[in-house]
């Protein structure tokens, strides 16, 4: 069989886990006891480390292609190291985040399998973060990042929704649509930075990301097939969820996915470094894509629900039209078939940051017109978070030419260790009064 | 030898509306939430077994199984072929070959050593296709009894 070998934590790094678990996954033990029912004949979840036998020895990319991968961090360029430490942090802090973030909305579920489904994806979530914790655990990061083993581990165990690396993760969720939404294409940009790591010249790092990766295709169909049944629902006119609700969320978190990547004019260091093969906006535009596709998809499934006497070649051409036209094409008008908003609507983070374009690309010049605008086109309980806050405070400053966007981009929140021994303490806080500087200005990892 | 403008790629939630496209071909009948549910168990169980091809980027096949061991006293483990599907308009072609080969070899890579599928006797045209890909007939039957 494959050559995959399976190893625990050290007991106390391994109980800390377990006891942030409790904290933030409590429903953990309800899953495995139903198991069975949900999974039948899955192998049961596990919660250990993976790694990939037979994977490249040498170096995939960059300046040192060719030669041998590393085993051991304190053998790379320090600056190489320094990037790679910065990424598995990261990558951790949102295998975290992401669970604390669906923790809030799983009970909201309508669905039963849909709701296990999740529930499954967060226990996956949570052995990501663990895998993660093994790279820090199994080598000294000390000369990297002046910090031993075990203080990066706390670190991270002591994140909390607010406190995270990356933006998305700090968004809370309001309803089960985000839990979905969230899959659907935010672990999709996972997908995408798993895929790069698995050429990373720390062989530790490329041999964690095939289990990852597997685990990540079925988060994506727990976002995406949840989807589908939805914009069903949404044709058949249910009053429990319509496109409009769909499109916001999609508003919601296509931004925060497309900042994920990193800035745009970035990434060129990862790859000299042999850490990814590719640049941030080359991922991004390959994501960018794929969600086309995904949205294509759905609005095709909405579509033959709305026209069941089309088959499939019939509401290919009939969406086709839809889209050039955005007129009404056999009683279904092109406004309720779903779109990815803008690339550069309601971002804060890279080339477009603090830019004022709409949802359909149109340009805004006065602030409060586009806060409006913000408000019809996101889901409305988004727009009492802090997270909008933030945004809206940091908008206005840049608009009153207080600040550049290059300086707002940095008073979103952002990381701050503020100590605590506990892994559970609850000692991180909101911070915005000072910079982490992230690889490449934040591009890292999702769920 | 497969042709060169099929690409094989691993199956993802990605291609379930091409997959429930050539059914619908092959078979006449619309059914995603079938499709939804089969594609969500290979993902969830062993999503790089299961492959599909393209040509000109668009999936015109595709193939789904996964390994398993102790079903039918077969206590080593197998591979499993248990659904496939090529388009009408690109059959005979190499696609299903194509698709094979590429199942196989991600079988062989992960030490399995036989591969299994069941064929029915009604669709001459697929025993064909496993015969000319490499099965032979096992000594394990099929029974069913009824219950009405
Ligand atoms: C059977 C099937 C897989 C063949 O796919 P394909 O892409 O057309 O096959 P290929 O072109 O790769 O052919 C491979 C071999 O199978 C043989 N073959 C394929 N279709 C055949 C047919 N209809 N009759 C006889 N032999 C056939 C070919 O002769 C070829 O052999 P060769 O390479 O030695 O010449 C495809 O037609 C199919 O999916 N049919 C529907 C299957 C179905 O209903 N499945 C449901 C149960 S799982
Ligand atoms: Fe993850
Ligand atoms: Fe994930």
């Amino acid at each position: 069989m494959a050559r995959v070998t399976t190893s625990e934590l050290p007991k106390r790094f391994h109980d800390a886990v377990l006891k942030w678990r409790e904290t933030f996954l409590p429903d953990y033990d309800f899953l495995l006891e139903n198991w069975e029912r949900y999974f039948p004949r899955d192998p049961k979840f596990r919660l250990c480390a993976y790694r990939e036998g037979g994977m490249p020895c040498t170096i995939e990319c960059g300046d040192e292609l060719g030669r041998d991968k590393y085993q051991r961090a304190c053998e790379m360029r320090p600056e190489a190291a320094q990037h790679l430490a910065g990424a598995i942090r990261a990558q951790a802090s949102t295998e975290f985040g992401s669970i604390q973030q669906h923790q809030l909305t799983l009970a909201r579920a309508q669905d039963e399998e849909e709701q296990a489904m999740v529930l499954r994806m967060m226990a996956e979530e949570l052995r990501h973060g663990y895998q993660m914790l093994s790279l820090l655990e199994a080598d000294d990061w000390k000369p990297i990042t002046g910090q031993s083993s075990e203080q990066m581990v706390e670190e991270i165990l002591s994140m909390k929704t607010g406190s995270h690396v990356l933006g998305a993760f700090n968004v809370d969720f309001e309803s089960f649509v985000d839990n979905i939404v969230f899959c659907a294409l935010i672990d999709r940009v996972g997908k995408y930075q798993l895929a790069m790591q698995k050429v990373s010249a720390y062989a530790p790092m490329a041999e964690s990301m095939p289990q990852m990766l597997r685990e990540e295709a079925f988060h994506l169909a727990t976002g995406v097939v949840p989807l589908r049944r939805w914009v069903v629902k949404a044709a058949a006119g249910s009053p429990m969820i319509t496109m409009e609700v769909i499109q916001k969320h999609l508003n919601k978190w296509v931004p925060r996915a497309l900042e994920m990547f990193g800035d745009e004019r970035g990434g060129g260091t990862n790859v000299k470094f042999g850490l990814k093969p590719m640049k941030n906006s080359e991922a991004q535009d390959q994501y960018w894509r794929e969600i086309g596709k995904v949205v294509r998809d759905l609005n095709l499934r909405y579509l033959r629900a709305r026209l069941p006497q089309l088959d499939a070649g019939q509401a290919e051409l009939t969406l086709d039209r839809l889209e050039s036209e955005r007129g009404v094409v056999e009683g279904v008008d092109a406004r309720d078939l779903l779109r990815l908003p803008h690339r550069d609507y309601f971002r804060r983070r890279g080339v477009p940051a603090f830019r004022m374009v709409g949802e359909d690309g149109g340009a805004w010049t006065d602030v409060e017109g586009y806060l409006g605008h913000l408000v019809k086109t996101l889901p409305d309980g988004y727009r009492a978070t802090r997270d909008f806050q933030d945004y809206v405070t940091n908008l206005r400053a840049v608009a009153r030419g207080e600040k550049t966007p290059e300086e707002a981009q940095k008073f979103m929140p952002q990381l701050r260790r503020v100590g605590g021994v506990c892994p559970c303490s609850r000692a991180v806080r909101w911070v915005a009064d000072e910079h982490v500087e992230l690889p490449d200005g934040g591009a890292v990892h999702g769920g | 030898m497969s042709d060169p403008t099929i690409q094989i790629r691993s199956l993802s939630e990605l291609h379930l509306d091409d997959i429930v496209r050539i059914v619908e071909k092959t078979r006449h009948s619309y059914q995603p939430d079938l499709w939804e549910d089969r594609v969500t168990y290979y993902l969830r169980r062993d999503p790089e077994s299961s492959v599909v091809a393209e040509v000109d980027g668009r999936v015109v096949g595709f193939m789904l199984g996964d390994v398993r061991a102790g079903e039918f006293g077969i206590e080593e483990p197998s591979g499993w072929i248990e659904v496939i599907g090529v388009d009408p308009g690109f059959a005979g072609r190499g696609v299903g070959r194509a698709l094979a080969d590429a199942m196989l070899a991600r079988y062989r890579e992960r030490g399995v050593r036989q591969v299994r599928t069941m064929v029915d006797a009604g669709m001459p045209e697929v025993e064909r296709f496993f015969k000319q890909v490499g099965f032979e007939p096992d000594s394990l039957r099929p029974f069913v009894r009824r219950l009405d």
